[in-house]
């Protein structure tokens, strides 16, 4: 059963006299119990993206949709607030940068507390104060924090940003959500820490079930750990499908340089020689190329490539390309 | 915290270092003869400024005459006025206290009104009510201390008769001093009249404090405003709603704190504005005060007055200064320093 199916969603940037489409109809679905993983370089927009599922955007930008649905409900015709609640309840986001994502004056003990659903601790003032301290303890040692003394009196600057990360997955935790954002859990940190937090992170998802969208600017760093992966470029949907089929036959030319160009896939390559990435670099919103925002960047970009292509799904695995590999094998 | 602590004490001391240099250099600016200048003494014949060259080591070189100055100064021998021909330090340490009361409670005024108005200004950013209160900030900020106070006294003085116009309280109450602040003697003293005492000062003391606070607290607005949106575009605000906590919520136990904290950074510099304002409202007001008397110096040229109000006045601002970054500090955790390594 589909955990989440989002059709066309849009967000824009309020300007003064135009709206800049920062996110031009991408569609995300999600199965119950999977991970999936959400890449593309930075600026594509994952994390307004995600920002935009959770409902915690700013107001500047506006958000619109076709389709909604959580776990069978559709979202679309209630209200914000209704919707900001049943989100809220279910999915939990940890957010790019940890340390900042931590309130700095506030102690990690009260940050963790204050997650817990009061509806959850039973007992009169005193005891339930007992309960929600033990309850934050548990989850601290959940993530693999020992030393839960000094961590709950410490303020975040205090702590390393693995640590500060692994506070974000505890507090993450409180809720028991189903769904985990986890907005590139790992930048910023060395690759020891990132496979700690990697295995944490899927040992969640086999003992809770509890699904994941893991977002990465990095393709390489996430295969390993996702069933299913999304390719997004400068704010448009690139290609979806199980993580075999993006890295052994991608359908895309953006998500074929990907691949090329990470050094799994170049591994026979002579040392130090280029790997193959695309020239030029993603756009900035204030210039969106028109039509397939590719274009400029794209090796096989033709004239029909000015109007943007339609998602075409091939067994499941989805490309949104005017020159795919499927349609360029027939022609 | 010692650090943080030993680094203020760096700071204060170089501070005063610069002042009493700046003070001791305004005897040599000052026309006329320095010594004259620095003690006070213009009909003194030549024995007594033989003794008084003595006194300050004229015949020895500048940096010791500087040494003996600052000795002096903080030994309490500020020198006599020209005019009056008072002890100094008799004279600032009746009128300090009067300054330090009506500037604390201007302060106190501006930042009770000024932060709360400016957090709602940002909470409703972009609304109505925001756009209004800037307008009224800006209006409030324009307007020049006289004539501000002038209208205060014609309305609220004259017209409505709800404040006293001038004085810091009705000479009918005779007040032991203990520490020359007002509102604390008259609540040690043990007269009769003690509450009627109080309200009388307190009302006197209203209608000044308010018109100090108008410009200063418009300031607080626009800061507590600036702050506040600041905050609440930070990714920790963002998580705290992802958390689920309501905006009221998140506002109250994450917001408030970190934008206080951005604030009250702010006080220092305030502090040095407010008082200038104080100046002028003092005059206006008759406010027996450091800077009514401080003003009226300039206009009698007395120096040595000058030159040792100057100092006592920014010193006094200074310690402000220094009590609003351990107030920072306080408030701040990442001000305190590391507390473990990782
Ligand atoms: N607060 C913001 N104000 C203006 N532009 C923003 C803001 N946040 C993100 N953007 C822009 O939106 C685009 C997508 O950003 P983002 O979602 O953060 O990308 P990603 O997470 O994929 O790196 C980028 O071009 C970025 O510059
Ligand atoms: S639609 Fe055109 S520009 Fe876009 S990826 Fe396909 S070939 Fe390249
Ligand atoms: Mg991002």
């Amino acid at each position: 059963m589909n955990l989440f199916d989002i059709r066309n969603l849009s967000i824009s940037l309020k300007s003064n006299d135009t709206d800049i489409l920062a996110v031009d109809r991408v569609s995300l679905a999600m199965k119950e119990g999977e991970v999936r993983g959400l890449v593309g370089e930075s600026g594509s927009g994952k994390s307004l993206l995600a920002q935009a599922i959770m409902g915690v955007l700013d107001p500047k930008w506006s958000v619109t949709a076709d389709r909604f649905h959580w776990r069978g409900q559709d979202l679309m015709n209630l209200s914000p607030h209704e919707r900001k609640a049943i989100i809220a309840k279910d999915v939990a986001m940890i957010f790019q940068e940890p340390m900042l994502s931590l309130d700095p004056t506030t102690t990690i003990g009260e940050q963790v507390e204050e997650a817990i659903d009061p509806a959850s601790l039973e007992g009169n003032f005193w005891q339930r104060r007992k309960a929600r301290k033990s309850e934050a303890i548990r989850l601290l040692h959940k993530v693999g924090i020992k030393h839960h003394e000094i961590c709950t009196s410490s303020y975040p600057h205090e702590l390393t940003e693995a640590i500060c990360q692994r506070v974000m997955i505890a507090i993450a935790l409180a809720k028991s959500p189903i769904l985990l954002i986890a907005d590139e859990p790992t930048a910023a940190m060395e690759s020891r820490n990132q496979g700690q937090i990697f295995r944490l992170l899927a040992s969640l998802n086999q003992l809770k079930s509890m699904s994941i969208l893991l977002i990465s600017h990095d393709l390489e760093n996430v295969t390993h750990w996702t069933n299913t992966i999304t390719v997004m470029y400068s704010g448009q949907f690139v290609e979806a499908g199980t993580t075999k089929q993006i890295f052994k036959s991608p359908l895309h030319p953006y998500t074929r340089a990907l691949v090329d160009s990470s050094p799994a896939a170049n591994i026979e390559l002579p040392p130090k020689s280029r790997l193959k990435a695309l020239p030029g670099s993603i756009p900035i919103l204030q210039h969106l190329p028109i039509g397939c925002r590719l274009g400029p960047r794209c090796p096989k970009a033709q004239r029909k490539c000015v109007t943007a292509p339609k998602a075409k799904n091939y067994h499941g695995h989805v490309v949104s390309c005017h020159f795919n590999m499927k349609e360029s094998g027939k022609v | 915290m010692l650090i943080f602590t030993l680094r203020r004490l760096n700071l204060f001391i170089f501070t005063i270092f610069l002042l009493t240099v700046l003070s001791f250099s305004l005897a040599f600016l000052f026309p006329g003869d320095a010594l004259v200048n620095i003690s006070g003494q213009v009909s003194a014949n030549q024995e007594v400024l033989a003794e008084l060259a003595q006194s300050y080591g004229k015949d020895q070189s500048i940096f010791n005459q500087y040494v003996i100055y600052v000795g002096k100064v903080f030994s309490g021998d500020f020198g006599v006025s020209m005019i009056s021909d008072l002890p100094l330090l008799d004279v600032i340490s009746t009128l300090l206290p009067a300054t330090v009361e009506l500037s604390l409670v201007a302060l106190l005024i501006a930042m009770v009104l000024g932060i709360p108005i400016g957090f709602i200004a940002a909470i409703r950013h972009r609304k109505n009510s925001d756009n209004i209160i800037l307008s009224i900030a800006m209006i409030g900020y324009s307007v020049p201390v006289f004539w501000v106070g002038l209208m205060a006294i014609q309305l609220f003085s004259i017209e409505l008769s709800m404040f006293p116009s001038a004085g810091q309280i009705s000479p009918v109450y005779e007040i032991e001093r203990q520490y020359g602040i007002l509102l604390i003697d008259i609540l040690l003293s043990d007269s009769n009249y003690k509450w009627q005492a109080f309200s009388d000062a307190t009302s006197h003391l209203i209608l000044p404090a308010a018109v100090i606070a108008l410009a200063p607290a418009t300031i607080f607005i626009r800061l507590a405003r600036t702050a506040m949106l600041e905050v609440l575009e930070t990714p920790y605000i963002r998580a705290a709603k992802a958390k689920g906590l309501s905006f009221a919520q998140v506002v109250y136990s994450h917001a408030i704190r970190n934008a206080l904290i951005m604030i009250v950074r702010h006080i220092g510099l305030q502090f040095a504005n407010l008082i200038t304002i104080a100046m002028i409202t003092e005059v206006i007001f008759s406010w027996p005060g450091i800077g009514r008397w401080l003003i009226e110096s300039i206009y009698q040229r007395d120096y040595t007055a000058i030159q040792i109000g100057l100092l006592v006045l920014s010193s006094f601002i200074f310690i402000v200064h220094i009590l609003s970054d351990f107030l920072y500090a306080a408030l701040n955790p990442l001000a305190r320093g590391k507390k473990y390594g990782s």
